[in-house]
Order: structure tokens, then sequence, then C-alpha cells
């Protein structure tokens, strides 16, 4: 299979289940391997509250760090901040807010989208 | 292709919110999602349907919305190979 480009949407809040730290390791491994897949991270829902500035990252720090240095930065959906009343400068600063047509043309540039 | 999404309970409102907004969605109800309100969805002009054995055991056989077309899981599978799927269940 040739390189592919995939949108990993993370919904779940992160602690009390495995997905928003599993989901980053998908990620991971979607971008080693022989095809290095082309990846965009996305927060979306209750999944933005990993976004926020301070939140534990001790078991997805060497996810993230990876990523950064391959150039991926995550991104969360401005308009789940905005529903759950949390600030702009509440989030951490290596990740990108974007807004909702942003949120569609990734959708829309994507060949696969996997949820988690 | 159209953007297929999965809605079940948990993320509803965020996957509806998107998918009222993209003019490629279609929507399946999935488990607890067919408890939605998918008049949001239908009055945008999009296709829904729903897993026909989610419907029936939750009792909901001839109570799911008008417009909403039913189908099993044979027909599910058929939906996700031809489209772009977006996982909210």
């Amino acid at each position: 299979m040739a390189q592919r480009r995939i949108l990993f949407t993370i919904n779940h809040a992160p602690f009390g289940s495995i997905h928003y730290t599993e989901g980053l390791r998908a990620v991971l491994g979607a971008t080693s391997g022989i095809d290095e897949h082309e990846v965009d991270v996305l927060y979306l829902g209750d999944g933005v509250y990993f976004a926020l500035r301070g939140v534990d990252r001790s078991d997805t720090l060497k996810y993230i760090d990876t990523l950064a240095k391959a150039g991926r930065k995550l991104k969360v959906d401005q308009l789940s901040l905005e529903e759950r009343r949390i600030a702009r400068e509440d989030v951490a600063p290596d990740v990108e807010v974007i807004s909702r047509p942003a949120v569609r043309e990734l959708i829309a540039k994507a060949d696969f989208t996997a949820g988690f | 292709m159209a953007n297929l999404y999965l809605i079940g309970k948990p993320f509803a409102d965020t996957a509806v919110g998107l998918a009222r907004e993209d003019p490629g969605a279609e929507v399946v109800l999935l488990q607890d999602g067919v408890y939605l309100s998918v008049q949001a969805l239908l009055a945008a002009g999009k296709k829904v349907y729903a897993v026909s054995s989610d419907v029936d055991r939750r009792g909901l056989s001839g109570k799911i919305g008008r417009g909403v077309g039913l189908i099993d899981y044979p027909q599910l599978v058929d939906l996700l190979l031809a489209n772009k799927v977006l996982n909210f269940v």
C-alpha cells in the first residue's frame, strides 16, 4: 500500500479509558513502517480536554514528542472548546486550535479516518 | 463517495453537528445512536440509516423516524466499503 493521508479523531476524554493514549499510539504506528503515512490528529468533543494546559502527559509524552519531531502538531476543534467554555489560553501551547471549516477540510483531505 | 458518519450515543453531539454541516455526509445510527433525534439531519437533506437489529432489540420497530432507512449488517458493510468512514461510536 502506498502512502495515505489518515485523520485520527480522538473523542474520548483523557483518563478512565485507554482511548486517549491508544489513539496516539496508533497514530505513531501509522507514521512509521514502510509507508510512513501522513497523519493528522484531531481532538473533538470531550476529547478536547486532553488539550488543556497542565494535563498529565506522562503516559503519552513519548508519542507526542515523536510526532512533534516528525513535524506533526496536535489539533483541537475550536467549537468543541467553546461548547465546554474552554478559553484558548487554557489550551497547551503545542496544540493548534482550528475552526470547523478547517476540520471539514481535514476530513475532505483524508483518505481514511480512524476514531478513538 | 460520501463521508459516512457512524453515530452512537456518547459522541452524538459532535457527530451530528459535523454531519449536518458536511455537504457530503451520510449517517448510520448504531447501538444507542438509534435513540437520537435525527430531524435536524433529515431537514438538512442528509441520508440517514439505522441498523435494524439495534432498532428491533430496543423495541423501536415502527417508531424510528420517517425518512430513516433500516439496514442490516451486510448492507452496513457495503456502506463501510463504499464510503469514507468517520467513527463516532
